[in-house]
């Protein structure tokens, strides 16, 4: 797939168990510098448990975890430069839109005029810019998307774990969404763990493609190969668009034959 | 209609004691069935200003045994409680906060009178505190225990990799959004103590003196109308705390409400 080697992420044999059960079994990839690999599964698979481990929330029993030239599996989550955005935009409750953006930035205490110039031009891209006083709970689910989007690409982190970002909203927000994070991650650079169940967002968001079942991890060569193995179910999704769109021509064509004769 | 009559019959029924308690304490003479004192006078309110009844210096000390008992059940209780909410012993920690309400305070204070001698904590100021504050952690503990859900540990764990370290997590997230939470305990613990006698009387052995044991004296040698000042000096700041934060168990339920809902 890549050069695990140079990868901006590198993972090797990578195991955890929780309550007694194997839930990430023995996985290994890597992920190109400033790519996004996107990773579908189905519900229950080890995907969040995977990004909660690379952030450093959840204990391996065994593996390593390579971050550009540094190891971090035993570095506190604090100190990883990995932010890992939840399914849901939690963002602090007792903070306005901008104060949440600028969460990260006042952690690492920098000074207070870059603080301002940072997170107004982040609000900008964000088009939040206007709803800075306003408070959590006062926003849409897109606006609290795009803030908490911004919060984690703010302090540009080493790496970005998004857990299902986009399941909670509607087509066309999410769709926006997806756009709006694609331009944002490639202006930054940034280099990004996508977790999906939709075969479409993996298909749209992920410069790289990879698939987990019961614990681990099929990365594929390239967009073609993961389209070609049956596994993934692009071609059985495929097929069943295709045979819809014959029939409603079909059906079409045989109710202008009808109205003609 | 009926719910009317029924507001107005609760409320009359709250705010009577305290109009009774009010009269009784600036009355001369009063008998039954007068509906007010026939003669006033204001000499027990004249002696408290004064200080000849040395009301102010215990309110003081009251004050001050129930604002330390309070800030540091709460204080102790809000890590603590995080600590048992993520034990995997959870239920069994918290069934274990339950004993100092089981034993009660007179049978505690029985039990730590003899522990507290040999630690020459008896009849001081500072060992009523600790007799109180291990009723009033325990109490704390178990009411802060409910703020502890899996979005609350989500928003930690966020913060923890947004550079935050483990102080400004507890620091810019977990008090922040706990505040109103925080507010209420401190409240309670503060009136466990405010009101409490028996430990008074058992672990300050006279040594000590509140408001409630001086309430007691004055009912015990029938000074009522001193009682009453007393009574109603020894009401003021809950009330008082509670016109300030009439609104807080709204906010924190709110606050709970969103950091669940989020």
């Amino acid at each position: 797939m890549n050069d695990l080697v140079n990868s901006a992420l590198h993972v090797e044999g990578l195991s955890v168990e929780l309550g007694g059960a194997r839930i990430l079994d023995d996985i290994s990839f890597g992920v190109d510098p400033g790519t996004t690999l996107a990773i579908i599964g189905a519900s229950g698979c080890g995907k969040t448990t995977l990004l909660k481990t690379l952030a450093g929330l959840i204990e391996p029993i065994s593996g390593r975890i390579r971050l550009g030239a540094a190891q971090v599996e035993h570095v506190p989550p604090h100190r990883r430069g990995i932010v890992y955005l939840n399914q849901e935009p939690l963002l602090f409750p007792h903070l306005d839109v901008f104060e949440n953006v600028a969460f990260g930035l006042r952690m690492q205490h920098l000074p207070e005029a870059q603080v301002r110039a940072r997170v107004t031009h982040m609000l900008v891209q964000l088009e939040l810019d206007g709803l800075e006083q306003r408070s959590p709970h006062a926003l849409s689910g897109g606006q609290r998307q795009r803030a908490a989007f911004g919060r984690a690409l703010i302090i540009e982190p080493a790496l970005l774990l998004l857990d299902e970002p986009f399941s909670s909203l509607d087509p066309a927000t999410r769709r926006a969404m997806q756009a709006l994070f694609r331009r944002i991650a490639s202006g930054l650079n940034s280099t990004a763990l996508f977790v999906t169940h939709d075969l479409r967002e993996t298909l749209t968001m992920g410069d790289q493609v990879a698939m987990m079942r019961a614990g681990r991890l099929h990365t594929y060569a390239d967009r073609e190969a993961f389209c070609l193995d049956p596994a993934t179910g692009v071609m059985r999704e495929a097929t069943f668009w295709q045979d819809l769109a014959v029939g409603a021509t079909r059906d079409a064509r045989h109710d202008t034959d009808t109205a003609g004769s | 209609m009926t719910r009317r009559a029924l507001m107005l019959a609760v409320s009359v029924l709250l705010v009577l004691p305290v109009v009774l308690l009010a009269l009784l304490s600036v009355s001369r003479h009063w008998s039954w069935p007068v509906l007010l004192p026939h003669a006033w006078q204001w000499t027990q309110w004249r002696e408290l200003l004064a200080g000849q009844a040395d009301l102010c210096a215990v309110l003081l000390r009251s004050l001050g045994i129930s604002v330390s008992v309070g800030l540091l059940a709460t204080g102790l209780a809000f890590p603590t409680s995080r600590a048992v909410a993520r034990h995997r012993q959870r239920g069994r920690l918290l069934a274990l906060s339950h004993i100092p309400f089981a034993l009660s305070p007179v049978v505690l204070g029985v039990a730590l009178l003899y522990g507290f001698m040999q630690l020459g904590l008896a009849g001081h100021i500072i060992g009523v505190v600790a007799a109180q504050l291990i009723f009033a952690y325990a109490y704390a503990v178990i009411l802060l225990s409910g703020f502890w859900n899996e979005r609350v540990h989500a928003l930690a764990a966020l913060a923890g990799t947004l550079h935050a370290n483990r102080w400004q997590v507890w620091r810019h997230v977990l008090f922040p959004v706990a505040r109103p939470m925080l507010g209420v305990c401190f409240f309670q613990t503060f009136l466990v103590s405010w009101f409490d006698y028996a430990l008074v009387l058992l672990i300050g052995g006279g040594q000590v003196t509140t408001l409630t044991m001086r309430l007691y004296g004055y009912f015990g040698s029938g000074d009522l109308r001193l009682a009453a000042t007393c009574a109603l000096l020894l009401l003021l700041p809950p009330l008082v705390a509670l016109v300030v934060h009439h609104r807080l168990p709204a906010t924190a339920v709110a606050v709970h409400f969103e950091v669940s809902r989020e």
